[in-house]
Order: C-alpha cells, then structure tokens, then sequence
C-alpha cells in the first residue's frame, strides 16, 4: 500500500504538449478515477505512472520514493491493459506466474500465490486453459489476476471494462469494486465512462485537455461541479445549460421569463445549469420554460423527454415512471428551488 | 446417354493428362529402385535399394552432408541474423525505414550472377571460399526477404503484450525470448524453411566458391554426375535425385502443418 503523487507532471512529443503540469496526491489505499474525453491524456497520465512513457517534466513519487527514473518493474505497480494482453502463447497459469518466474519466485510460492488469486477471481477451473479457450470476461479476470498475484502497491487499470460488452460490464464492474475492498490496494482506473467513475471511485479526477478540471468524490462533483465541463461530464445524463441574460431582479430565461434569484454574483451569470432529474413539469401559468416536446425515449422505470425551446435549444428532463407523452405537444417546466447551477463566461461556476 | 459423353471425353482427357504428368516421375522411380536400370521405362525384373545405397555413400553421402550443411546454415544463420535486424526494424520508429526495406528487396531482385563476380573476390579476400562462405553469401543474399517477411510478423505481435511482460520484470532479451519469438514462431519457420529450400537448391554460388569435389553440394553433384563413368548410370542418378528432391518435399509437408496451426495462434489478441 503506498500513495502516489504527481508534481507539475508535464508529457510532450516534440513541441506538442499533451499533459500540462498535473498535481495530484492519491492516498494509500484509495480508488481514484481518471476520467475525461478520448485524448483527454488520462491514459498517459497512467502510462507515465506505470512507467511506460517517460516524463517531460515534474516528479511522480510512489510511497514518499521518487520514481522519475526508476524502471518499471521496480515501482511496484501492476498494470490491467484494455485488450487484457494475456500471453496468446502460454497457459493461464503461466501467464498469471510469468512476472513471479521472472523473479525467480520459488517453485511452491508460486503456485500458492497463482492458486490464491485464482481463487479470489474463480477461475481456478481455467488454469491449464489456453487464452483463446476463454470468453472476454474470464480473459479480463486472467489479467487482474495476474496483477494480483505480484502482490503490488499500486494497481493500474487502463479502461479494462470498454472490450465487454454491457452486461458483463457491470458485473465486472461491481467485482473490482469488491476487489478492492478485500485486497485494500491503491487503486488508478483509467476511464471515458462516467458511469464507471461514479460507481468505482473514491475520488474523481475530471481530465479535459491535458489538464485536471476538477477533483473530488462522486457526490462532489455531481452537486458541486467547478465549471461547465465537469458539469456536462459528470452524470448519465447531460446537464442542459441555458443562456441567461443577468438582470436586477433575476435571470431572463429564453422565452422571456425571469426567474427570480438571489446572488451576490448575479451579474456575472452567463449560464444556467440545471440537471434533467432536477427539470418539474409544470402548468402553462406557473412555468419557467415552455417548449415543444421534439422526442421521447421511454424505459419504463424513468422516461426522458426532449423539448425544443422557442429559441431552438433542446432541454432535456428526466421523469419518472412512464408519463404520457406525445411528440409535438407543448411543454411546460420549472426550475427546482435547489439544484442550480450557476456558471459565469468562461464557464466557472459561481457559488 | 448423351449426358454420358462429356465425360467419357473429359475421362481420357484426363487420363492422358495423367500419363504425360505421371510418366516422368514414374520413370524416375522404377530405374531408382531397379538395380539394373537401363534407363528405360520398364517393369523392373528385379527390386531393391543398391542404387539408394550408391546414392548416399562415398562422394555421393558427402555431397548430401555438404547439401545440408550449406541449407541448414543459411536457413539458420539468416533467421538469427534476420531476427536481431527485423525486431528493431519493427519497433524503433527509424525515419525512412520502409523505403530502407524495400529498397533491398528491390536490390535482392537483380539476378545473384549480377553481384556474383564482386562476391566471389571479396570471398577470396577474406579466405572463405568454402562451405562457409556459401553460407554467409546465401545469407547476405536471402536478407532483404527474410528483414521483411519477419517485420512483418514482428508487427503483428500487440506492443501492448511487450509492455505487459516489461512491467512484469521481463529485460528486453526476455521480452523477445519469451513473448515476440513463441508468438511469431509460424513466421520464423517460414523463414527457415525458404531459406532451406533456397539454399538446398542453389546451384551456381556453391560451384563457384567451391571448386573441390569433396566441398560440392549435392546440385552441383548431380550435374557431376551426368559425364562421369563413361556412360550414364541411370539407376544411380534417379536415386541421387530423389534423395536431393526429398528435403524439399518434406519442407513442403512441415510448412503446411505449420501455417495451419502456428498462424492461427499469431492471430489470437490477448
């Protein structure tokens, strides 16, 4: 078990840089998640722990050691890859007691360790099999079994789940979860799925262009988040934003309405957020917005409904059960008294 | 019935095809298991292996060991040369290196008598006009193919595996010895076994370079053999052929076996 900390961790190729200065202290035995956009440097950023691409600039310190130029075999990590990378060529034994053979682990040792993780994961059965002879799950279970057996400080998963398909997703999802409570291991899950990240993590590290956003747990950022892009990141469904003029007495709405606030920061409101769970549909006299509903996507235990804005913005809300809805009726819908968010011109949220 | 008639037609076609295809090499077997071939196309009078016998002893065995020697030491030497060039070839990103490729490819495709003349002088210079000296031209010669047949295969193996052993522990001659050469094992055979037949057919360089009777291999022995004696022996120069035409027919069989099996596995993503 061991922390991790990054200090002003920069990554270019050539003149390009792709990770601009990231800090960040990962308690012992902490789950963090990496998430953000494709090309965000989230997996850089892990591969640059691991070890894997060398560092531009700043210090990465595993267990208070500085390991800038250690090699990666001595870090003490163990990495999942997305495509698993289990040895095509060897037997799932020997391709979970590879990194023991290699250090010359005893005999005996290794196959009390091999045995135990294999236990852990149940895959004992499939020990003698070959890699192809396994179905994607049981080849992603191999290859956290294989960093489970090198018993490291840190373990590192670069989106092991995205090769499964949904179902299995969760279900693996919810393994690693108990895995990490039973083994109390430092943690780095590298993802673009917020829903893993909601669900896996301790804390959340939001990525966007080579830069941290936002840090936090689950909750934080879901109620709290920091700016625009956290907010529409954050969460299943996308937060609708609307376009706000800041007047004295309130917001104008699009369409017209005001809606009555107060804030020390009011004149600066550019933006106002509001989640689709948080959206009431309301009477044509009392509502704040009024569209027309363009779509509706029914799944039975909740519905989403899409509705255009005079203004031609879509907002979209989120309702429970199934309400009885037809496309091309007008919609009414007020704001929450809480659960806004109020964003600035450059997208900072205003508290 | 008039159904019938094509392929009655398509029948004797066939079999006169048939005749014109088998009759050589049924020719080439019966003198060589005749013991008093007369080099006729005749139901021998007598069966046995003295004309095999002739084939593999004296000058004849030597030739064979020579032959062997020569093919198996290029294929060898070409595969391990080939490797240490190819795995570097297919994971450092050289600028230029696939125009490099195929430039020696297109090189390699001048006829070898065209570089046979500086060769040879250069052989002669170094003292390796012998057995060894075959082997390291037939090995120069082969290169360019074998660079880009392994690079090739090389390319398949995910780097993503390479990175796994590497934090596992594994130093870089373990991480080919263990990850890249098992899983590009098809592709090395393939590699050998050209190489092999190549250099087991190769005529002009080992007639060159070696000049003595003892140092021929069996295809320069073969066209020895042709005006020694006086009058031809033809039970002994089938036999001789079938024994040089064998290794080829056996590389043909191990090849296939291999490319069945060992691509599959190459192809296997973790």
């Amino acid at each position: 078990m061991s922390d991790v900390s990054l200090k002003a961790v920069r990554k270019s190729y050539g003149v390009l840089e792709v990770v601009h200065g990231v800090d960040l202290d990962i308690k012992a035995g902490e789950f963090v998640v990496f998430v953000g956009p494709s090309g965000c440097g989230k997996s850089t950023l892990l591969r640059m722990i691991a070890g894997l691409e060398p560092i531009s600039g700043g210090e990465i310190a595993i267990g208070g050691r500085v390991v800038n130029d250690v090699p990666s075999p001595q870090r003490g990590i163990a990495m999942v890859f997305q495509s698993y990378a289990l040895y095509p060529h060897m037997s799932v034994f020997d391709n979970m007691a590879f990194g023991l053979k290699l250090a010359k682990t005893p005999k005996a040792e290794v196959e009390a360790r091999v045995r135990e993780a294999a236990r852990i994961l149940q895959i004992e059965p499939y020990l003698d099999r070959m890699p192809k002879a396994l179905s994607g799950g049981q080849r992603q279970r191999v290859a956290i079994g294989r960093a489970i057996v090198r018993n490291p400080k840190v373990f590192l998963f670069d989106e092991p789940l995205s090769n499964l398909d949904a179902a299995l997703r969760a279900q693996t999802r919810v393994e690693i979860a108990k895995l990490h409570a039973a083994l109390d291991a430092t943690m780095i899950y590298v993802t673009h799925d917020q829903v893993e990240a909601m669900t896996l993590a301790d804390r959340i590290v939001v990525l966007n262009a080579g830069r941290i956003e936002q840090v936090g747990s689950p909750l934080e950022l879901y109620r709290n988040p920091v700016n625009t892009f956290v907010a529409g990141f954050i969460a299943s469904q996308r937060m609708n934003f609307l376009e706000v003029k800041a007047s004295a007495n309130g917001l104008e709405l699009p369409g017209g309405r005001v809606l009555a606030l107060n804030h020390a920061g009011i004149a600066a409101v550019k933006t106002l957020g509001v989640r689709p769970e948080h959206l009431l549909l309301a009477d044509a006299g009392n509502a704040d917005l009024s569209g027309v509903l363009a779509v509706v996507e029914q799944f039975g235990e909740y519905a989403l409904a899409y509705a255009e804005l005079p203004g031609g913005e879509t907002v979209t809300l989120k309702l429970d059960g199934a309400p009885a809805l037809e496309v091309g009726q007008d919609v009414h819908m007020k704001l929450p008294g809480e659960g806004l968010h109020l964003f600035d011109a450059d997208g900072r949220a205003l508290r | 019935m008039e159904s019938n008639a094509p392929s009655r037609l398509t029948a004797i076609a066939l079999t006169f095809m048939a005749v014109i295809w088998i009759s050589p090499f049924s020719w080439l077997i019966l003198n060589a298991f005749n013991p008093l071939s007369t080099g006729q196309l005749e139901i021998p009078r007598a069966v046995g292996l003295d004309n095999f016998a002739q084939a593999v002893s004296g000058n004849a065995g030597r030739q064979f060991i020579n032959s062997m020697m020569i093919a198996a030491g290029t294929a060898t030497l070409s595969v391990i040369v080939g490797i240490s060039a190819a795995y570097p070839l297919s994971r450092l990103k050289i600028p230029g290196r696939n125009a490099f490729l195929w430039t020696l490819v297109l090189l390699r495709m001048l006829p070898a008598a065209g570089v046979l003349v500086p060769l040879y002088f250069t052989a002669q210079r170094m003292g390796l006009l012998n057995q060894l000296g075959v082997i390291i031209a037939l090995t120069v010669l082969n290169l360019p193919f074998t660079l880009l047949l392994l690079k090739n295969f090389f390319d398949t193996v995910p780097i993503e595996l390479e990175e796994a052993a590497y934090v596992e522990g594994a130093s870089l001659f373990q991480i080919v010895t263990k990850i890249v050469l098992p899983m590009s094992r098809a592709g090395i055979a393939v590699v050998w076994f050209f190489s092999f037949t190549g250099a087991w057919n190769e005529f002009l360089l080992p007639l060159i370079f070696a000049r003595v009777q003892d140092a021929f291999p069996m295809s320069v022995g073969l066209y020895a053999a042709f005006g020694q004696q006086g009058a031809i022996n033809y039970g002994f120069l089938t036999a001789f052929s079938i024994i040089y035409a064998a290794p080829a027919v056996g590389v043909y069989f191990l090849l296939r076996r291999n490319m069945n099996t060992g691509f599959a596995g190459v192809g296997v993503k973790g």
